[in-house]
């Protein structure tokens, strides 16, 4: 939701006066560029327990955040007040980075002017032989090109008009299977104000929606207990809340309960593997997306440093990371660093073809930031991180890549991963799946962790499925700092990787 | 003695006054708790200063109960007006909720009288209000070994390496006259290491240490730890599947730990989502095991009077010669499962000595054990809390007649952890004081590997 620049002023009792002069302040100890992230966030939460919407509240967050970058070289500082006072001795903290360095005599103002009539030092735009590709667009936001404009602002949905949502959350659980004991429903919305300006009097802002509804149920066949979690989450107002919606997570929580309570930990070894569409994309993101992330890669720490431009992969994969897409949980207008939003193509038929960038990187390397600069709040400096990281569809049936495979497993629901960057090695705990026999799905099984290594992997996917999927959970990446990010996957068959088991 | 960025005597003020908001608003009972934090963080790259960075951070939480119903809410605006429009907001939101009878502040005879100045514990170290910028730089730089590695002809990618020191005050008061305060400073450092081995490979590993007191903090060996572990990793091999003794690091073994605690807990009880049903006074584990809270340890990390409703801490057994002893029941829980309150969550869990008297540390673990693996750090994972099922991607060690032998990769390690507890062999002397769960190094015996 993009509101008008004057909106966004208010909020934060500023203008582009005090804007200027806090750049100009962060930069007085002579700095290359500051940047300033305000932020008002109102977060809200209910929760149903025992079939009562009982418990609930809200949470006020609101401060702005103050870089100064000198090099490659990082000052941070936040402050909870946007008092011009106390902006400015936030300014001064976050200086500290550039203290002692050749200003050349030059004042702040100088500094300011200087990067502003280069505008470059930070935004490079990518030449194209001798043609240059204006992918920036530098303007004020534009409500017309927003990615997620909201229909029924969170702020004020009354508490009442929320409720009956997971009321009927629990009727619709309970309606489609008797073994369901106990249902949490939980709806967690927020609102985010956002004005960023840096030292390129660049201004954007806009306000960013985040709705969540989640299930987590637990269920008896009288003999033993079973849980279940499921969730959607998108960039999107209170409108995201339909009778589709709910009738869907039911769906899915409720899916395939005969086989969780028969299902087995198989014998564990080295077999091929088919990941299922959507939620497998997990795989893309920790095995592969963050060791794409140009930070890793610009400190030498990342097992794809210095691949660039290498086959990485068969012909006709393509890895994507996209903040493009309406109403996603990784949509972003701009990213944390005013960068406008886009669509990144990490891997190109095969072939490694970007990093993700923040500013600093984008520098490094000399290429143009590919929108990729974000944070969890105003309290941290922003970072590289994916957004929606997906792999485009192939030209395979789902079913004749399963019916391709003697002897191996089929996945496609995890609750957990993670990835040693350095060594690209990586494991996934699988919630539940089941084994292929003879080109089959056979037992159900569950609880088991998939490792393997990420170029490993990702060279030994064999097939691509026809039927790419973008799972809508409520995926959160921990990378230092917390942020909402979503991830997809058509049908792939990885021809190795290890299986924990019995 | 004056302590720098703790809550001031105005900002006491704002608290009470926040309480008193809520309850003119029409709450009949609330509980408010005032967070201040500063925190400073040096980073270094290569051994060159990469990033500074400052966070203070001051807030509220509001906890309502109003009519029966019950919610909670937070701000860090804390103007006054600000507040007051808060804590009527809150009430009114409250209003709006469905009744839980259940939902009462706890009865003061419970909650902790004798944390008045915050001070009490030892968990402030003087030394932090003589900190500046220039003291923090020596200290990060201190502790970075990328000279001495590069020295060493070993090919290293980078070293990164974070200098951090922190002070945190609470100000916890309810409307039924309780009033509580906690002050602890923190000093911290972590090193990662990337080097590149003789096979062309990448190897990383971490090292880190924290502590209350800038003495005790082990800074000059932090960056020569996670080098020596990068090092070592170099050159692993597969082992072959099967069961092994398991050796579980003293940096890692609180991985094993956290489940079961979870588990006891009355939010995962309540809702029978907990491989702990029905285990209370039952005898789950092995004959000799001990797991006690001592959370009023004076200068122990992880220390505390009070847990977040305000209730008086004190030590209990968890698990006592094998016996389960407690459940953690809050107040809330303790109304929906009928149950006797007892406290919100353990504090500082201690796993005692178990087994043969010469079990002291992971040397003597391994050579007690013979032959296994040793696990030093995890690499993904997770657990069925319904079942205790877990599998994790593990790093570590293959040894044999109690040295190590080689680094292991791609080795994954599932069972069940009562099934695990009750396979203990041993459990050592050596937990590491930087830690509120004080776990130490841990040994198992079959254990499921799978690589």
């Amino acid at each position: 939701m993009i509101n008008s620049q004057e909106s966004y002023f208010n909020t934060f009792g500023v203008g582009e006066a005090q804007l200027s002069k806090l750049v100009e302040a962060a930069l007085e100890h002579g700095g290359d560029y500051a940047d300033l992230f305000f932020e008002n966030s109102t977060y809200r939460e209910l929760v149903l327990r025992d079939g009562k919407v009982s418990t609930g509240g809200f949470h006020v967050d609101y401060g702005v955040g103050i870089r100064v970058l000198k090099g490659d070289k990082t000052g941070y500082a936040y402050s909870e007040s946007t008092q011009m006072r106390d902006m400015l001795a936030t300014a001064e903290a976050a200086s500290a980075i550039a203290m002692g360095s050749d200003t050349d005599g030059r004042t702040a103002a100088k500094i300011v002017r200087e990067a502003r009539s280069t505008a470059a030092t930070y935004t490079v735009q990518h030449s194209n032989g001798d043609r240059l590709v204006r992918r920036f667009f530098t303007g004020r936001p534009n409500p017309a090109a927003d990615r997620y404009p909201v229909a029924m602002d969170w702020r004020s949905a009354a508490v009442e008009s929320l409720k009956p949502y997971l009321e009927k959350l629990e009727t619709a659980i309970r309606r489609k299977d008797s073994r369901v004991l106990k249902v949490i429903g939980i709806l967690e919305v927020s609102m985010s104000d956002i004005l960023m300006y840096n030292s390129f009097s660049e201004l954007k802002y806009d306000t960013r929606p985040m709705g969540t509804l989640a299930a987590s149920v637990v269920f008896s066949d009288g003999k033993s207990i079973e849980n279940s979690h499921v969730s959607r989450s998108f960039r999107m107002g209170a409108e995201m809340l339909t009778e589709d919606l709910i009738e869907g997570l039911a769906e899915q929580v409720t899916s395939r309960l005969d086989d969780k309570f028969s299902a087995k930990r198989p014998k564990g070894g080295v077999m091929p593997v088919v990941m299922g569409a959507g939620a497998s994309g997990i795989l893309l993101h920790e095995a592969m997306g963050h060791s794409f992330e140009a930070d890793f890669n610009r400190k030498g720490q990342s097992i794809f440093a210095h691949r660039l431009g290498q086959k990485v992969c068969m012909d006709g994969i393509n890895i994507v990371d996209d903040g493009t897409i309406r109403g996603n949980r990784g949509a972003l207008n701009f990213d944390d660093e005013g960068v406008p939003g886009q669509r990144t193509c990490m891997v190109e038929n095969g072939v490694l073809a970007s990093y993700l960038h923040d500013r600093i990187s984008a520098k490094f390397y000399g290429v143009t930031p590919t929108g990729n600069g974000r944070r969890e709040s105003f309290r941290y400096n922003p970072i590289p991180r994916m957004r929606a990281t997906y792999m485009e569809g192939g030209n395979s049936e789902p079913e004749s890549i399963i019916a391709s495979v003697k002897k191996g497993i089929y996945v496609d629901e995890f609750s957990n991963g993670e990835v040693k960057i350095g060594e690209g090695d990586f494991t996934f705990y699988v919630k539940s799946g089941y084994l292929i026999e003879n080109g089959r799905l056979t037992m159900p099984v569950k609880d088991i962790n998939i490792i393997g290594n990420g170029p490993k992997a990702l060279a030994d996917i064999v097939a691509v499925g026809n039927d790419p999927k973008i799972d809508d959970a409520a995926w959160t990446c921990g990378k230092e700092q917390s942020a909402a990010v979503s991830c997809g996957i058509p049908t792939v068959l990885v021809k190795e990787l290890t299986v924990g088991g019995e | 003695m004056e302590i720098p960025w703790t809550i001031t005597e105005e900002e006491r003020l704002l608290a009470e006054e926040c309480l008193g908001y809520a309850m003119k608003a029409g709450a009949s009972g609330a509980r408010v708790t005032m967070n201040k934090n500063m925190m400073d963080l040096f980073s270094m790259l290569n051994g060159e200063l990469d990033k500074v960075t400052r966070s203070g951070d001051r807030s509220i939480m509001l906890c309502v109960f109003a009519d029966g119903k019950y919610g909670t809410f937070s701000t860090n605006r804390l103007g006054e007006e600000e507040l007051k429009d808060f804590a009527e907001k809150a009430v009114a939101t409250v209003r709006l909720l469905e009744e839980d009878p259940c939902r009462k502040l706890p009865d003061p005879l419970r909650c902790a009288k004798g944390a008045l100045t915050g001070l009490e514990m030892g968990l402030y170290d003087p030394e932090y209000a003589g900190m500046d910028a220039s003291k923090r730089l020596d200290l990060a730089r201190r502790a970075c070994y990328f000279g001495d590695a590069k020295a060493e002809g070993v090919e290293v990618i980078s070293e990164e390496c974070e200098y951090s020191d922190s002070i945190s005050d609470e100000y916890l008061i309810d409307s039924n006259g309780l009033s509580c305060r906690d002050i602890e400073s923190s000093f911290e450092i972590g090193t990662e290491y990337t080097i590149q081995g003789a096979d062309g490979r990448k190897y990383s590993a971490y090292w880190w240490d924290s502590s209350t007191a800038l003495k005790d903090l082990g800074l000059e060996t932090c960056g020569r730890r996670a080098f020596e572990r990068a090092l070592s990793t170099v050159g692993p091999a597969p082992i072959k599947k099967g069961r092994y003794n398991l050796v579980l690091s003293n940096e890692v073994s609180g991985r094993v730990l956290s489940p079961v605690l979870n588990a006891l807990k009355g939010t995962a009880l309540q809702q029978k989502n907990s491989f702990m049903l029905d285990s209370l006074g039952k005898k789950i584990f092995p004959s000799g095991l001990n797991i006690y809270d001592k959370p009023c340890e004076v200068g122990r990390l992880g220390s505390k009077l009070y847990d977040s409703e305000g209730v008086a801490q004190r030590e209990r057994a968890i698990v006592k010669d094998g016996k389960v002893e407690t459940y953690f029941i809050n107040t809330y829980m303790a109304g929906k499962m009928g149950m006797a309150p007892t406290i919100e969550s353990d504090q500082r869990p201690c796993v005692e000595p178990f087994g043969p008297a010469e079990a002291r540390d992971e040397k003597s673990i391994m050579e007690l054990c013979g032959d296994g693996i040793l696990v030093c750090g995890f690499n993904g994972g997770n657990n069925n809390s319904s079942t205790g099922d877990f599998s994790y991607g593990i790093e570590g060690f293959h040894f044999k007649d109690g040295k190590i032998v080689k680094p292991v990769e791609g080795v994954v390690m599932t069972g069940n952890f009562l099934r695990l507890w009750n396979n203990l062999i041993a459990s050592g002397r050596d937990s590491r004081p930087c830690r509120a769960r004080q776990v130490p190094t841990l040994a198992f015996k079959d254990v499921d590997f799978s690589a």
